[in-house]
């Protein structure tokens, strides 16, 4: 269809004119320091969101979800009920609430209740509110993370977000928002989606500006290890370590001194080719998201960041996983007692597994 | 579309290693300029990894890219808009390997409208369909269709103008 307008619309001069654009796009190129540096910021930040999770994107909330929701906080009572919820979205916004259409169509696993409470159609953006509430206990707070474990099925082409929206202390309730982006012009009104979460994170504690005192070992065993992830802070360093599959690290001891938190323990510290590495480990982390940063303060104040981390991974034979992650600070030996050592930790509380799954239709408001 | 390296959970430095030269083209052909090109270029995939967006297919992900790119174009276009577009000496000396020759051809396309260079862009660099185009641009078909015709109407008049002399 698109060939035949374009010869009857184009002529010859088409051909001409593609291969000699084709040509000149061919020596356009990012450059190679461009690459680089936006692949260390894609996984520095790649990395942030890993251990932070999805509940970053509550800041990213839709203007009138966070109106919705400030109102949902204010008002426990009614947000109690999907009902209230809905009645609630058009005491906010008659104009927005008319797109929404009531769902109500929950699951009950392992005392959690998952409930789509409404589902709008406007235009090729579908959005979802659904909330996760704990029957039982307190397995659910503010610190919720679906944790990837949540999946989306659509019976039409798009791509699709889940946020958390916001959360009643009151009910124990978390709600999130689902918006899914059609990608072709398809119908989809009357269309099902299936949303499934496998298990989620709650309990989240973060312990900032831990002091830790520590002391330079007399010797320091390294090793070669495989690099399973890398975050550069200092630009100089990317030539060195940008396409480097093995980096030395310190041989990892039991434990240097006491937990810094509970799950999370400091296994090492020394120099490595003049440069100070610290390193600390956390077990089964793909089932607890606890994760840390490490940095040091001089005499004045100032914080000094590591040039560089890398993680490694040690695999036990019983199935558990160890992730090793390793911050390198470019502090001389002679001034090391001139400073001192910092650590702001994130630490996972419970895991709740089970498999939470609505299929719900949609379809277009008034 | 040609099968990537990788599957939906391809990490972000594949996906940017994918992607680079088709972002970076775009971006390019959308501004006519290699330092927004530049900009726009990370600032499309550190939005990428931040908005971490779930994608049912690998063409749905090369769609997502395509179109963050024009909108980050606009956006740094109207944030950052310039009394008069850059001058074509400045970026055929950024780009050291660009051929002079091609410099003609190059200075036509950022003659046309900012808007109309985007259609352009993904019809003839691309070669996607217009219906596509559509999507990705959020416009209507018979816009696409009617850009790509002016456009082709305009490039016709720049080469008779050249000839002329």
């Amino acid at each position: 269809m698109d060939k035949r307008w374009e010869q009857e619309a184009y002529g010859d001069f088409t051909q001409t004119w593609k291969e000699s654009y084709k040509n000149l796009n061919s020596q356009i190129v990012p450059g190679d320091r461009l690459l680089r540096d936006t692949i260390t910021k894609a996984k520095r930040l790649e990395q942030k969101h890993a251990g932070k999770g999805r509940v970053l994107l509550y800041k990213t909330a839709a203007a009138a979800a966070t109106v919705c929701i400030c109102l949902y906080a204010a008002m426990p009572v009614l947000a109690s009920s999907s009902d209230s919820i809905y009645q609630m979205m058009y005491l906010v916004s008659p104009k927005i609430a008319q797109y929404f259409m009531p769902v109500q169509l929950s699951d009950v696993v392992n005392g959690i209740k998952m409930e789509v409470i409404s589902a709008s159609v406007r235009g090729k953006t579908v959005q979802v509110y659904l909330t996760m509430q704990d029957l039982e206990g307190d397995r659910i707070d503010e610190t919720i993370d679906l944790y990837d474990s949540y999946n989306i099925n659509l019976s039409f082409d798009g791509w699709c977000n889940c946020e958390l929206a916001g959360y009643d202390e009151s009910t124990k309730t978390a709600t999130f928002l689902i918006t899914i982006e059609q990608y072709e012009n398809q119908k989809i009104d009357g269309d099902k989606i299936t949303f499934t979460v496998g298990k989620f994170l709650s309990g989240k504690k973060t312990y900032e500006q831990v002091p830790i005192p520590v002391q330079l070992p007399a010797d320091t065993t390294v090793q070669e290890v495989e690099v399973n992830g890398l975050g550069i802070a200092d630009e100089k360093w990317m030539d060195a370590l940008d396409h480097t599959d093995h980096l030395t690290a310190l041989v990892p001891k039991a434990q240097v001194q006491q937990p810094l938190v509970d799950g999370i323990d400091l296994t090492g510290i020394g120099y490595i080719d003049g440069n100070l590495h610290i390193q600390m480990a956390v077990k089964d982390v793909l089932e607890n998201d606890n994760h840390g940063f490490f940095y040091f303060k001089d005499h004045t104040g100032n914080k000094i960041n590591s040039a560089y981390s890398f993680s490694f991974i040690d695999q036990a034979a019983q199935g558990t996983q160890t992730n090793y992650r390793n911050e390198v600070f470019e502090i001389d030996k002679e001034a090391f007692s001139e400073y001192e050592l910092f650590g702001d930790f994130v630490i996972t509380g419970n895991k709740t597994d089970g498999k939470w799954q609505v299929t719900f239709p949609v379809e277009k408001g008034e | 579309m040609e099968q990537a390296p990788f599957d939906l959970n391809g990490s972000a430095e594949q996906v940017i290693g994918y992607y680079a030269n088709m972002v970076y083209r775009l971006a390019f052909a959308r501004t006519g300029s290699k330092y927004d090109a530049d900009d726009i270029f990370q600032e499309v995939f550190l939005r990428y990894v931040k908005k971490h967006p779930a994608f049912t297919s690998e063409e749905h992900r090369k769609a997502w890219l395509l179109r963050v790119t024009v909108n980050c174009s606009h956006k740094f276009y109207y944030a950052f808009r310039r009394k008069k577009e850059p001058e074509i000496t400045d970026t055929v000396q950024a780009f050291r390997s660009l051929r002079e020759d091609y410099a003609f051809l190059y200075e036509q396309l950022r003659r046309l409208p900012p808007k109309y260079r985007e259609v352009v862009h993904l019809f003839y660099y691309e070669d996607l369909p217009a219906e596509q185009i559509s999507h990705i641009l959020n416009r209507k078909h018979s816009t696409v269709r009617t850009q790509l015709t002016r456009a082709r109407a305009m490039l016709r008049e720049f080469l008779k103008e050249e000839n002329d002399g």
